[in-house]
């Protein structure tokens, strides 16, 4: 242990505060949110809330939470992730298995098709009028299938793969498994760490996802939370939803109820976090030494 | 003497690639199954992302719907000489560089500070703490980030005009006003990925060897010393690579974002190339040309993102795939 230098203290001195600052910054709108979503209304609508709730409720938010658009919003938003994050692991790590032989003939072909799709689509009309075509405009399925594999997740996956000793695989084939039990019966079976990641990083994309919504659903029934939420969050005078819910509750502000629906939309999102993040970490690590 | 060589040559030339075709053939037979397995995934790939790049021809056509992709008129480049001419697209094309330039040059140092930093923090509690936090914003949707500074940023209630009046200012609607629109556009984009970003510095660092460290104490550097000639130059590569990777999305300036927060006020400071597209196309159902749009965005993007990669080759030995 040597002695610190004044030198040394006055520069921990800063990047302490400097990182202080960040996560201070990182907390204060959603601190603020949340204080005005448990607030008293009368104080939400004269301006008296800052960081901290005045006279504190949770009439507002259990109004939001036991609204039924919300929790038909909800509803269909967690079938969309389940649907969508199993079909769509299933379809990566199928798919990533044979481009990751790449001795195969054709399979640097049938890569360089998947890897060109990073770089260039066809853009959002071209989507629209093939979703048009295919007739999936206001189905879930519209949200599902256009998002089932993302070159990068598969990937991850494929480089995964590939890392997997030889050795396993061959003497496997000298024992006469095919490539289908070699596949189902050790190389998944061991991927299963970085499955579970990828499936993560699926399911918060479908989570998150307002943009296909946005392009395909308008039928006010289907609408998943995040579109919901856009209802609300821009069109905030105009918002028919807005005013009824602002209307059938005596003493909600618009404000208030905009508070809490958007504190209601992030508290799923808080609810696995602790868990998510550890996960995330390790995927983008995996995914970085490839790259 | 040659010409008989030469001849046993070709001989043995043509019985390699007659033997490596036979053997690529047993390959493929040996390993069908692998092959039946790629079905599905090539049947997504020609349906959600090769039909839509068909698609694109409606960029030559006077496309309406009835007619449909065969039987609409076309028009050639017509398209593309409306986009030159169209005032609106100077517009979003000028809005498009700019956020995006703001963005590189005010957010792209941000992480590396970042990361840079919490390498110095030996208090391993306060990192763990900070790096939850920081991190967080990565994982919330535009929606809810549009939410949380529209109700910050109000001008009727909102925390940071509280303040502003509290210094004596006047209340600002950074929502609807051309001045401040593209600054928010930048800080939300920054506040959302500015700790996400520093992963990939972090694990950089981590992958320094620790003996330059020692060496350098014993030289009696210290540690801001340490910081600029060893952490530094030991992430360099990793920065150059991912700002040319950044170089390749110039013109994606953040199209879900903005069209989570703009609105017809402040279109002529925040409308971008994405969100054009989106509004010609959905919104005024003119198709053709905003696909023409769009497709000028891909191509331009798609030249920038392999000349990057190029130069990546070049600079730093690291391709991008």
């Amino acid at each position: 242990m040597h002695k610190k230098t004044i030198k040394d203290r006055s520069l921990d001195l800063f990047i302490y505060l400097f990182l202080l600052l960040m996560g201070v910054v990182t907390l204060l709108p959603i601190a603020t949110v949340l204080s005005k979503a448990v607030s008293d209304e009368s104080a939400v609508i004269s301006g008296k809330v800052g960081i901290f709730p005045v006279g504190f409720q949770l009439q507002t938010m259990k109004y939001v939470i036991s609204s039924s658009q919300f929790l038909t919003s909800i509803g269909i938003s967690i079938l969309v992730m389940i649907v969508g994050t199993v079909l769509a692991i299933a379809l990566t790590a199928l798919t990533a298995y044979p481009l990751s032989k790449r001795n195969l003939p054709g399979i640097s072909f049938i890569m360089l098709l998947f890897i060109f799709t990073m770089l260039f689509n066809g853009g959002i009309i071209p989507n629209y009028l093939l979703m048009k075509e295919l007739h999936l405009i206001n189905s879930l399925w519209s949200l599902i299938l256009p998002a089932l594999i993302s070159v990068f997740n598969m990937l991850v996956i494929k480089s995964y793969y590939e890392s997997l000793p030889e050795s396993l695989e061959e003497s496997a084939k000298i024992d006469g498994a095919s490539n289908f039990t070699i596949l189902f019966r050790i190389v998944i079976p061991l991927s299963g760490p970085v499955l579970a990641t990828i499936a993560l990083f699926y399911a918060v994309y479908y989570w998150n996802d307002y943009f296909n919504p946005m392009l395909y659903i308008n039928d006010a029934g289907l609408k998943p939370l995040q579109l919901y939420l856009r209802d609300i969050v821009m069109d905030a005078d105009s918002s028919s939803a807005l005013n009824k819910s602002a209307d059938d509750m005596m003493n909600a502000s618009p404000e208030g109820v905009r508070s809490a629906t958007v504190i209601a939309s992030i508290i799923p999102m808080l609810l696995v976090y602790p868990y998510l993040q550890k996960h995330f970490v390790k995927g983008v690590l995996i995914g970085s030494v490839k790259g | 003497m040659s010409m008989i060589r030469a001849e046993l040559e070709q001989q043995t030339a043509q019985m390699k690639t007659k033997s490596i075709s036979k053997g690529r053939w047993k390959l493929f037979r040996n390993n069908y199954d692998l092959y039946l397995l790629l079905i599905p995934g090539l049947i997504f790939l020609l349906l959600f992302k090769y039909a839509p790049m068909y698609g694109i021809i409606i960029a030559f056509q006077d496309f309406n719907i009835f007619d449909g992709f065969i039987g609409s008129k076309w028009v050639g480049l017509d398209q593309f000489e409306k986009l030159i001419h169209s005032e609106e697209f100077y517009q979003v094309f000028n809005n498009t560089l700019l956020i995006s330039f703001y963005k590189i040059i005010l957010l792209f140092p941000i992480p590396i500070i970042i990361a840079l930093f919490l390498n110095e923090v030996r208090r391993a509690v306060f990192k763990k703490t900070i790096q939850t936090i920081i991190f967080l914003p990565h994982f919330l949707s535009w929606v809810i980030i549009s939410g949380l500074f529209m109700n910050i940023l109000s001008p009727s209630g909102g925390v940071v005009n509280h303040v502003i009046e509290w210094l004596g200012g006047t209340p600002i609607s950074f929502f609807l006003d051309n001045h401040f629109f593209r600054s928010v556009v930048v800080f939300t984009a920054g506040w959302k990925e500015s700790g996400w970003n520093a992963i990939i510095f972090i694990a950089a660092i981590a992958g320094i060897e620790q003996e330059q460290y020692e060496a350098a104490s014993i030289d009696g550097a210290g540690r801001i010393r340490q910081m600029i000639n060893i952490t530094l130059p030991g992430i360099l590569p990793t920065i150059i690579l991912i700002f040319i990777l950044r170089l390749g999305y110039l013109l994606e300036a953040g199209t879900e974002q903005i069209l989570t927060m703009y609105n017809s006020v402040v279109y002529s400071s925040g409308d971008v190339i994405g969100t054009f597209v989106y509004r010609q196309g959905l919104g005024q159902q003119d198709y053709s040309f905003s696909t023409a749009v769009g497709l000028f965005n891909s191509v331009v993007g798609l030249i920038l993102i392999v000349s990057g990669n190029e130069l990546s080759k070049r600079l730093i030995k690291r391709s991008i795939w």
